[in-house]
Parts: structure tokens; sequence; C-alpha cells
């Protein structure tokens, strides 16, 4: 496009202006035709070969390389011609031809008018048609670099000169082709490539850099008083040299301070209106204009916090009488505050004081000195080191507080935004609930300053307090018909949003609300301590009934109706307004309050099809972040998540949907897991979409989803609500089979089905309600949905205990068996029509889950005869008897672990009854004593997911948003995560990453290696709806697979799944059915013992491609790329063992928690290892599964 | 930090690019989001009305301006209030360079000198001088204070 782009521009403005040519203007309507026009000069004249070229285009660049060599030869040949006929011949061609100039052009016309740079006829060539030019390559030939020097000092024209400066300024900027530098427009040669490719007669940067700095200077280091506006231009061309050129970084600070030192003194103080232009005498402008110059300069360098002249001189700038001087050297000096606050207050002294000069900084004309002034005050007001000297921080604090007055919203919101503790994106919750605090209690006091008494300012010189004032300020706002105001001030009400979220947290909030925000009788007796006392306890209201009837007086009642404006303002027809303002209300949302509104406000908004779904992710985002701040809202927001989910299925992120239920339902706690799974399920409630034409008004419950890619969106949304439900059930119902207290022999018992569904949901209403709903979608619904509902009921069952276990058993037999629907078919065999597949079609998928649930119950049942058998004869069990019953309960295990993750020390698949024998055989034979503490559920803290019976567990109400927070730091390099916490961080797509999450723990929770899993997966299914997913399990392909290879489908990674099971995902083809035999290293744990046939399971990429499954492809390739980059570069990378690690397969490694090893390669999730001692088994290296190693160097 | 500014024809060819600090592969990136924007929005604007975008942190103010389109992209201090004060600094100084809203040819006829006061307007990234006639001296290598009353 920019090429494209590029073409026009260069018609137009390389054509001859005066006679406007027909042909140029049509063609800057298509670019296509502007391409052919383009293309025609150099078809006549080939030897000017354009050189708008691709850089990738090594031929065209040799080309033009030559050129620029003939061009060069072609300036000596003219030095010794007469130059005059050779411009005037070069004019004619011109006017003749109305071609576009080539670049190799202008450069040839800037060496030929150097040379004769006295003319007047040349300087006017260069002024009016060269150098406009030349401005539209985004780079400039360092070889132009000479003749630009012999300008610079030979020419007098000022206007030359200008432009001598700006392109010696973007030769220095220029980094080479890939740099940062500020070029634009059409892409130029990249002429350092050139100059190697033939380094005859080619002039580099390396060549003229330096020559250039000197010039510059020598300029800027000349004290004649005539030439200072050519030194200030010299200056700031100067300061565009790459900064990590410290030879070159050492003479600008030696300029600077050397300018500064001279002129940086000013005797007399300011005085009154001469800013700018106006006033004063030659010496003192002059001295003014250099001030300027060099402060300008030093912004520009790299602030040096440990110097004391250079915060002597950035001090000194703010009693300059520029005001671009003043901006600059309060920026500089609010930066150097975040750094050593006590230095820089120090510095300032007196300038605070009345009557100083940062109080005039108040009236200057300049709206970013201000804001600097505003973050400069809070830096110093809430600074740690100062609090011995709160004089000081008083000051500032006043300053700040007088900012809220400034006409410029953009100052007052600044002054709103650093009173709310806001400043950059790192703020602690402390920190912004104090911000809270300060809004809603404090009391602007004008100083008094009789200096201003012209002012307007005299009217509201009685104290107010800071909440009436920001609420004023902000509704007025909202009047605003500016859309940058009203995105602006509905950014502010979200950030107030969020600082009263953090106050709340911290449990503030009985300060607040129903207090009166003002008190007139009080605040007109006005005196120091005003601020202790304006709250008297006989005032304070509580919240919630006062809400209604506080009035105007109460902060709840100016909240009120504060957000009354912001609500009207979603009328705005921008829609990135609305979206702030969106945001705006789910911050200030409160926990208590009905949020009928928002619920409506939302739902109407989204049913505007003019959002696009960046924005609407970042609004999910949001309510992402405020369940972090206010974890209670759990459900409430999972209720607007369902807003999005129904109404925009198309649009948002299933990804980042189901993050956010995940950690609702997690931070929801024991009372809220109920609703919180019900929110996510409902969902599948909701009937289908309705078409077009029924929409006439918005209703959150119907779903709208009228084209096919949205409702194919939403498929892919029930599906993924679907596969979390199957998931997280077992967690949200507290409902494990390996702490179920009911025997599996009495469940056998209640085996007419309706007892047993009435027992169910007796025992255990949340996992009853999940089964229920799952059954419905094993029945309804698309046949994805229907698949991953039966495996998801697999899931349930294995984790579950009875009845579940059984409910789900006697269901997945009638659906295999073709379920109802084969009942009815029998009743209506003779209709003539062909049924097709039997049944729900699921059989073939069935028949694995069913089998082992089989196996499962007939084990037990022969352990209990067993054990019968031993009790009657009263005889002893024998060690070979309880090696069968090991081995079977080992098998089962692993059976079990195919389909879904289970602890295996705590799992029991032959009943509790079973635990004893296998203890006992356990302690006999010195078994993996420390299965209990190897097993990677149990070590890295599902316990506290899982037994919340333990303390563990009721940590997790009150830390909810403690384990969220590290959920969120660890989540690993994810798309949707990132979103997250990028979003959280409020960082821009090139902004750096600021963490907020640094708190970090030392071990890798459960939590993390759970949200790895999920998270990892996600990244293969990136934009590919049909790459192979897992987290949301929508894909054809995964699907399809799933079923071709019966167990290697089941790879959802899951709440229970501690591999990185998605490595080999769904994209694994049928391994079993296949010839390619594969075998994916990242099955579960104990899979090679038992199932594996293959030897080695560190397959190396290049084995997938012997897949033959087509619809594996995608999959496999994005996970293939993915290992090269994840495949060590060979330096050995050392870590330390995390958890303990039992080999399940001849290949794998066993490890101890803390031991060492070397990691030789990494491939498909797994690392290859090697100890430095052997181990218990003898074994020195082999397989572990990455996640169980923290590398201690390097990255992955 | 101003992260770019960016000028396009009404049919968005961009004519003029100024990035700070954005990588030049994200640059496409934004110059696609942004003649977006405006495809989807300023037909039928008024003659320097305020669009305002945001992505994430960064902020984007927007407007019409006779024949061309303006774009300002900013992050952190340059938020949309500070856009717009930039904003309204090259637009008046666009004028005064062209004498009137320029037309594409207009603003093509005079790219030189609105390079130049986009030079003197934004240094770095960093919003240097806002003042109409300042920025003329400036661009005509005289003193940004006048020395002759």
């Amino acid at each position: 496009m920019a090429d494209s782009s590029g073409t026009t521009l260069m018609d137009l403005i390389t054509a001859d202006p005066a006679p406007v040519p027909a042909a140029a203007s049509s063609s800057s309507s298509s670019s296509a035709s502007s391409m052919t026009a383009a293309a025609s000069p150099s078809a006549t004249h080939p030897q000017h070969v354009s050189t708008k070229t691709t850089l990738g285009e090594k031929k065209s660049k040799r080309a033009a390389l030559m050129q620029i060599q003939n061009d060069t030869i072609s300036v000596a040949k003219a030095a010794l011609n007469p130059v005059r006929t050779n411009i005037i011949s070069h004019q004619k061609q011109k006017q003749k031809q109305k071609k576009p100039v080539s670049y190799a052009q202008l450069a040839r016309s800037i060496h030929e008018l150097a040379a004769t740079s006295d003319q007047k006829s040349s300087q006017k060539q260069l002024v009016h048609h060269v150098f406009p030019k030349l401005a539209v390559y985004n780079s400039v030939d360092p070889s132009l670099a000479p003749s630009l020097l012999m300008l610079d000092q030979q020419c007098e024209d000022r206007m030359v000169l200008r432009y001598v400066y700006y392109y010696l300024a973007r030769i220095l900027a220029d980094t080479g082709s890939q740099g940062l530098n500020p070029g634009g427009g059409i892409p130029t040669p990249n002429w350092d490539a050139l100059a190697d490719i033939d380094a005859v007669g080619g002039v580099t940067r390396a060549d003229v850099v330096p020559r250039i700095v000197n010039q510059l200077t020598t300029e800027a280091t000349n004290t004649d008083v005539e030439f200072h506006a050519r030194r200030l231009q010299a200056l700031k061309a100067l300061t565009y040299s790459p900064s990590s050129n410290i030879e070159i970084l050492s003479k600008l600070y030696e300029i600077v301070f050397g300018i500064l030192d001279k002129v940086g003194d000013v005797p007399q103080k300011r005085k009154k209106g001469i800013f700018g232009a106006k006033g004063g005498d030659k010496e003192s402008i002059i001295r003014s204009n250099l001030q300027y110059g060099a402060l300008s300069a030093l912004r520009r360098l790299p602030l040096d916090p440990g110097n004391p002249s250079f915060l002597h001189h950035a001090v000194q700038g703010i009693s300059f009488p520029d005001p671009v001087a003043v901006r600059h050297s309060l920026e500089i000096i609010s930066d150097l505050a975040i750094r050593d606050p006590y230095a820089v207050a120090m510095a300032l002294g007196k300038l605070v004081a009345p009557g100083g000069a940062l109080l005039d900084v108040l009236h200057l004309h300049d709206v970013l000195a201000r804001v600097s002034l505003a973050r400069l005050c809070h830096t110093i007001s809430t600074a740690r080191s100062l609090d011995e000297r709160p004089d000081i921080k008083s000051q500032f604090n006043s300053v700040l507080y007088q900012l809220l007055l400034d006409p410029s919203e953009r100052v007052c919101f600044e002054a709103i935004l650093c009173i709310l503790g806001k400043h950059d994106n790192t703020e602690k919750t402390e920190e912004r609930a104090a911000g809270w605090y300060r809004l809603t209690r404090e009391i602007l006091k004008l100083p008094e300053a009789p200096s201003n008494s012209k002012d307007k300012s005299q009217k509201t010189r009685r104290p107010q307090p800071l909440i009436k004032l920001v609420m004023r300020r902000l509704e007025s706002s909202f009047r605003s018909f500016s859309r940058p105001v009203l995105h602006a001030a509905a950014r502010i009400v979200q950030e107030m949003g969020r600082s009263r979220a953090a106050a709340h947290a911290l449990g503030l909030q009985d300060l607040d609300e129903g207090a009166y925000g003002n008190q007139y009788d009080a605040v007109d007796s006005l005196d120091s301590d005003m601020n202790d006392s304006s709250h008297p306890e006989g005032i304070r209201r509580t919240t919630g009934v006062s809400n209604a009837a506080g009035g105007k007086d109460t902060i709840a009642g100016m909240l009120a109706s504060l957000m009354e404006v912001v609500r009207t303002t979603v009328a705005c027809e921008c829609v990135y307004v609305r979206a702030m303002v969106i945001k705006g209300l789910i911050w200030m949302q409160s926990p208590h309050e009905s949020f009928d509104e928002l619920k409506s406000i939302i739902a109407s908004e989204l049913s505007d099809p003019a959002w696009p779904a960046t924005l609407l992710n970042d609004v999910l985002l949001t309510l992402h972040a405020r369940f972090k701040a206010t974890p209670d809202m759990a459900v409430t927001l999972l209720e607007l998540a369902r807003i999005f989910a129904t109404k925009v299925p198309g649009k948002i992120d299933a990804d980042v949907l189901q993050l956010l239920w995940k950690t609702c339902l997690v931070g929801a706690g024991p009372d809220g897991k109920h609703t919180a799974l019900e929110a996510v399920t409902i969902v599948l409630d909701l009937p289908p979409p309705q078409p077009e034409s029924m929409s006439g008004f918005t209703s959150v419950d119907r779903v709208s989803a009228s084209d096919p890619k949205s409702a194919l969106a939403l498929q892919r949304l029930v599906q993924a609500a679907v596969w979390f439900l199957g998931e997280n059930a077992n967690y949200a119902a507290s409902e494990y089979a390996w702490e179920s207290a009911t025997p599996p022999g009495t469940a056998l018992m209640m085996l007419d089905a309706d007892k047993m569904v009435a027992a169910a949901s007796s025992r255990n209403p949340t996992l009853a309600g999940a089964l229920t709903r799952l059954q419905r979608c094993a029945f309804s619904g698309s046949w994805e949905v229907r698949i991953i509902a039966a495996q998801a009921l697999t899931t349930v069952a294995i984790r579950s205990g009875e009845p579940f276990r059984l409910q789900i058993y006697e269901f997945l037999h009638a659906l295999a068996q073709g379920g109802v629907q084969s009942q009815l078919s029998e009743m209506h065999l003779s209709n003539g029509e062909d049924q097709g597949a039997s049944g729900t079609g699921l059989g073939v998928l069935i028949t694995p889950m069913i089998k082992v649930l089989d196996e499962m119950y007939t084990a037990q049942d022969d352990l209990s005869k067993e054990i019968r058998n031993h009790d009657n004869a009263n005889k002893e069990w024998k060690d070979e008897e309880l090696k069968k019953l090991y081995e079977t309960h080992e098998r089962l295990l692993d059976l079990v672990s195919l389909f879904c993750y289970v602890p295996r020390a705590k799992y029991l698949p032959l009943g509790p009854i079973s635990a004893k024998l296998i203890d006992i055989y356990r302690t006999r034979h010195n078994i993996s004593a420390s299965t209990g503490l190897s097993d990677p559920a149990v070590s890295t803290g599902i316990s506290d997911l899982v037994y919340e019976s333990k303390p563990a567990a009721a940590e997790s109400d009150t830390l909810d948003d403690d384990l969220v927070n590290v959920w969120a730091a660890n989540l690993g390099d994810v798309p949707a995560v990132n979103r997250v916490n990028e979003f959280l961080a409020g960082a821009g797509t090139d902004a750096p990453d600021v963490d907020e999450n640094i708190i970090s723990r030392p071990s890798v929770s459960y939590d993390d290696m759970w949200a790895k899993t999920l998270l990892e997966s996600t990244e293969m299914e990136e934009d590919d709806v049909r790459s192979s997913g897992s987290s949301s399990p929508e894909s054809t392909g995964s699907v399809e697979t799933s079923i071709s290879s019966h167990f290697g489908g089941m790879n959802y990674p899951s709440l229970f799944s501690s591999r990185p099971t998605t490595y080999g995902g769904a994209s694994q083809p049928s391994e079993r059915s296949g010839g390619s035999r594969v075998n994916n290293p990242s099955m579960y744990e104990g899979y090679g013992s038992s199932i594996r046939e293959e030897p080695p399971p560190y397959t190396s990429p290049e084995r997938y491609d012997s897949f033959e499954n087509p619809l594996a492809g995608h999959g496999s390739h994005s996970f293939q790329s993915q290992d090269d980059d994840r495949v060590s570069s060979g330096n050995p990378q050392f870590g330390t063992a995390l958890y303990d690690f039992t080999a399940g397969g001849d290949d794998e490694l066993s490890l101890t928690t803390g031991e060492e090893v070397e990691i030789e390669y990494e491939v498909d999730g797994w690392f290859y290892v090697k100890k430095k001692r052997p181990g218990r088994d003898g074994k020195m290296a082999g397989l572990v599964p990455v996640l169980y190693v923290s590398q201690s160097s390097g990255s992955t | 930090m101003l992260l770019a500014i960016l000028v396009s024809n009404s049919a968005g060819n961009i004519l003029l690019e100024r990035f700070n600090g954005i990588p030049s592969e994200e640059r496409l990136h934004w110059r696609t989001f942004m003649v977006k924007l405006g495809a989807d929005n300023l037909k039928g604007a008024r003659n320097e009305e305020l669009f305002v975008a945001s992505q994430k942190s960064v902020y984007i103010v927007y407007t019409v301006l006779g024949g061309v389109c303006i774009y300002i992209v900013g992050k952190d201090e340059y938020d949309e209030l500070a856009l717009t004060e930039v904003m309204f600094v090259i637009t008046s100084s666009i004028k005064d360079a062209c004498g009137k809203s320029p037309s594409e040819r207009l603003f093509l006829e005079k790219y030189g000198k609105i390079c130049l006061c986009l030079d003197e307007i934004v240094w770095q990234g960093i919003l240097e001088n806002t003042e109409k006639e300042r920025i003329r001296r400036l661009i005509g290598l005289k003193p940004p204070n006048p020395t002759e009353i």
C-alpha cells in the first residue's frame, strides 16, 4: 500500500507544478494508472533508472548504485562545464516532459547546484524544486552529505540552509534501512548496503557522519550573536545523532552545558508579559533563544539522574522566559523526580513558594508545561523520601490541587489522574485506594496570592472539596461536543472507578459514599487543620439507603448524578467514546448495586454492528480487570460476559472469554462457584438464533447470530462452554471420586435410573445440573458439540464418585446404542427413510469411554469378590495376589489418564476399598514412596484448588485476587493472557511490557501449569479456526482426529491435565489406526508403560512430515515451527527439577525435586536432560517434561 | 511520545508519514489501521472536526483538512487531549504554509515547507513549538523570538 501511494505521491510531487497536468491529477485517484505513469519515464529515459525499488531487489540496487556513481562522475564533469546551461537544459527537459523526477536526478541536481550555490537561480532551484522533492523519500543518501556540507559552508540563503540542516539531521538520524528514523514517504534503497555491494566510490554513513558532526559542532559552539539562529539549528540537528554514540553524546552535553553556563543564570525575575515574542531588549531575547535551544537539546539527551549540574540546569530552566524552554525543563524535572524526589525537591527549593517560578507556570500558556507540573507535584507530594518534610509536600500538593481549576481539560484531567494515584501503570492497589481517599476527602484551599489580583480566581477563592470540583468539571466535559474531550472524560471516570474499586478492596468503603462530600459551614471557618476535622462523625452516613435520599451533597449523590451524565454519553456516535464510557461504567459499577442498567446498556450497544472486534475484546478484558479488582463481582461479570457471548459471538475471542470464565470460577469462592458455573453454562441454554426479521427489540437472552460467520463463532463458544463444563464441573461442585464417601458398591444397588438421578441431585445439585446440561448437549446440538459433550461426560464420570459415575455410565450406554433416537426409529421403522448412521452417531467415539468404565466396574467387582473370599476363608493376601491387584490398579490408572487428568496418587480406580491393599503392596515393595509428592497436582498445589477442607482452600477464598494475579503473571506466552496482561498493564502495542504482577511464587503453582496447558494450546489455533484447537475444542480437524484416534482425541487440556498435553493435541493423527506411528511424547504420564508400543518418543519434528492425515496438517505445522523455536541453540543449559518425576517409559528419566540437570535439547514439550549422578534406577539421561524443570539460564 | 503523524489524501493514499519509536514491521499495521479509520469515519466530516480512537493505551486523533486527512498517534502524556493540541498546531501551520485549507495538490506543492513545519513541531517524538508565528520564523532559519521589534 505504501508503494502504491508512493507512486501517486511521486507523480504529484515531482511533476512540475506550474501547469497543472491532467495526467498527474487523474493518476492520484487510481494507483494503478499511476503505476504505469511511473513506469513510463524509465522506459523513455533508460539512463535514469528509477530508484524506487524494494530493498529486496538486489539487481535494481546495483543499478541504482551504478546510477549514483554515474551521477557523481557527472558532477565532476559539470564542475568543468558552464553550469548555467546545464541547469537550464535541465529545466527545459523537465518542462517539456513533465515526467516524475527520480531520486538519482534529484541527487544529481543537488550536487550540481551545490557547486553554484552563490547564484540566486541555483538557490531558488534548490528551495523550490530539489529540496521539497527530496523530502518525499524516507531516507537520505549519505553521498549527498558532501554537497550538503558544502552548501552549509558557502550558501547564505536562509531557506537553503534550513533545508540543509533538515537533511543533515536526517542523515544523522538514519540508523539504516530498518531504523527508527522518523522517515516517511517513498522507500529508498538501503544506501549502506549498496555501498557494501560495490565499495568503489560508495559513500557510507560511517564516512560522512564524523564530518557532519564536526561541522555541526563547530557551528553549535559559535558564539557570534548574529549566528545564533543557525547555532540553534545546528544543535538541533546534532541531537538527531544516535544516542548510542557516546562520543557525540558527551560532546552534546558539553555544548549544552556550555551554553547554559553562560546564559542559564537569570538575574532578574521574569517579568510578566514577556512570554513569547513581545518585549525585552535584544540581548535578553538572544539569551532566551539560546536558553530555549539548549534546554530543548537537553530534553532529547538521556537523563543523567546522579549529575547535580544536570539537575541544576534543568531547574534553572523553570525561570526562563521562553515558554517552550520552561516546558522542557519541567518535563526533565518531573522525570528526574520519579527517580530522586528528594534531590529534586531540594533543588526546587523556593521556586514552589508563593510567588516562585513554579507558581508562574500555572499561568503559562503552554498546556504540556502545566501537565508536567502536575506530574512533578504529584511525584514529590507522594514521595516516601520526603516524609520528613511535610511542609514541602503540602506546598506541592496545593499546587497540584490548584491545577484542578485549570482552564485546559488536559491539565485538569492530569491533575485528577495524579490525585487518583495513577501516574504510570505500575501503581499498587494501596496507592490507588489512597488516591480515592484523597479525592473524596481533601479540600482545595487557594493560597492568598496578591500578585494574581486580576485573575478571575477571586470568585472561587472559597475552599472547595476536590470531589465537588472534579465532578463539576467532568459533568461539564461530558456536555462537550468534542469527541476527544468525551473520550478523555470517560477515561477519567474509568480511572476513578479503578481507584474506587481499589479503595473498596482495601476496605475503605465505609469512609466514603454516604459521607457528605462538602459542608460549606465547616469549610467557611477555614483553618489549617481543616482536612482532619472536615468530616465529623455525625455527618457520616452509611451507604445504601442514603444513596437515594442523600441528595446532591453526598459523594454517592454526586457520583450518581455524574453517572447519569456518563450514561447519556453512550449516545455518542463515536464507537471509541462509547467503548470508553462502557469501560467507565463497568469500573464504576459497585458490587452491591443492581447492574440491570449496565446490562441493558451493553446489550443494546452490542446490537450495533459498528463495533470493531478489537474494541469488544478490550471491553471484555476490562471485565477481567474489574474482576481482578473486585473478585466479589465474579457472577455479575460473568453475566455481562454472557451478553457478549450471545450478542456478538463472531467478534469476541473465545479464548479471552474462556479465560474470564475460568478466572471467575476460581475467584468466585466456594459459595459462588455454583452460580459461576451456572452463568457459564447458561450459554448452553440459549434458544437458537432467530432470523434477522425477528430482532425488533433487544433482549439479552436471545442470540444474535444471523450471519453464518457469527453462527459459526457461536458454535465455537458453545463448544468451549461444553468443554469448560466438563473440565471444571468437578471443581465447581467439589465432587471428587477420590474423596467420595459413598462406597462404589452401594451405587450398584441403585441401578434404577430415577432413584439414581434423585440421589445425585440431592447430593450435589451443582454437579447434577451440569450433568443434565451435558447430557442434553450430547443429544441435541451439532455433532461437534455432541462429541465434546460426550468427552466432557467421561471426564466427569472418571472424576466423580458415585452415583454420578454410574449415572453417566448409564447415559453413555444409552447414547452408544442409539438412545432415544434409535428407539424412536424402531417404532417408525416402516417410514421408508434411511436412518443413516444409527443413533447419535457417537458410538465409535463412546465405545472406548464405556470400555474404560466397564473395566473399572469389572475390576471393582472382582476386587470385592476377592475380598469376600479372603474374608470368608480368613486368608492373608499373598504377594502375588497383591501384585496382581496393584498391576490392575496401575493399568486402570493409565487407562483413565488417557481421558483426563486425575491425581495418580489419590485416584483409586478400584474404589476406596482397594486403598489399604495397595498401600500394603506399596510399602512391602517400596514402590515409589514419593508418588504422592511427585504427583504434579498434589505437589504443586492442586490441593489449593481441589481440597476445600484444607486450610489452603480457605486461603483461596481470601486470596483470590492473589491467585488470579499469580496466574496472570505466569500464564506464559499466550495470546489471550498476554492480551489480558497487556491490557491490565495498560500497555499499547509498542509500549514496553510492564508486568504488574511481579509477585512470584517460588515454585510454579498448579494453577500456572493448568493455565499453561490451557493456553499453550491456544497458540496453535490462533486465527485458523480449523487448526487444531484445544482450549476451546472447536475445530473440525480436532474432532475428526479425535474420532479416528480414540484415545488421542481426549487431549483437551484441562484443569486437571498437568502436562503440556496439547503439544500433541488434536493434531496428533491416529497413531493406532494410521501407519505413521508417531508416538507423541506428551501423552499422559504412564501412557508408555502399558500402552505405548513405540520406543523413542522424542520424535524429531521432521517425522511429522510423514503424516498422512490431511486434517492434522495445520496443527502439526504450527506445532512444528513452534518446536523449531524451542529447540535450544546448542549451548548447554542447566535446570533444576521442580518436582519429582517418575519415568513412565524406558526413554524417560526419573527426577527428584531439586535435582540439577543439564538440558540437552527440547522436543515436543520434553527436555532431554543429563544428570550429574546416576539416579536410583541407574539412569543418567532421558526425557523429562519441560514443566518439571526450571531452566536456570537461557530461554525456551 | 508522539508515535506517528500521518497525512493521507481522501482516497487513503499516504502522502506523508513520520514515525517515532515504532518498529518498521508495525508501521504497515498502523497505516492500515488509520486509513481504515479514516475511510470509515471521515466521509462527510466537517473541516477540522476532531475524531478520536484508542487502541489499548495508544490514542489516535484524526481530522480532515481540506483535501487531506491527518492522523496523529500518541501515548503516555500525549493522550487524546494533548493530541488535540498537537493537531491544532499542525493544522494551523499547514494552513499557514498553504495559505488556506489545502487541497491534495496544494499540499504536495508545499510539501517541503510542510516537512520543515513538522520538523519544528515535533522533534524526536516530543512536541516542540506550538506557536504559528514562531514556527514560521524557525523554518526561515530565524531565531524563535525575534530580535528586531
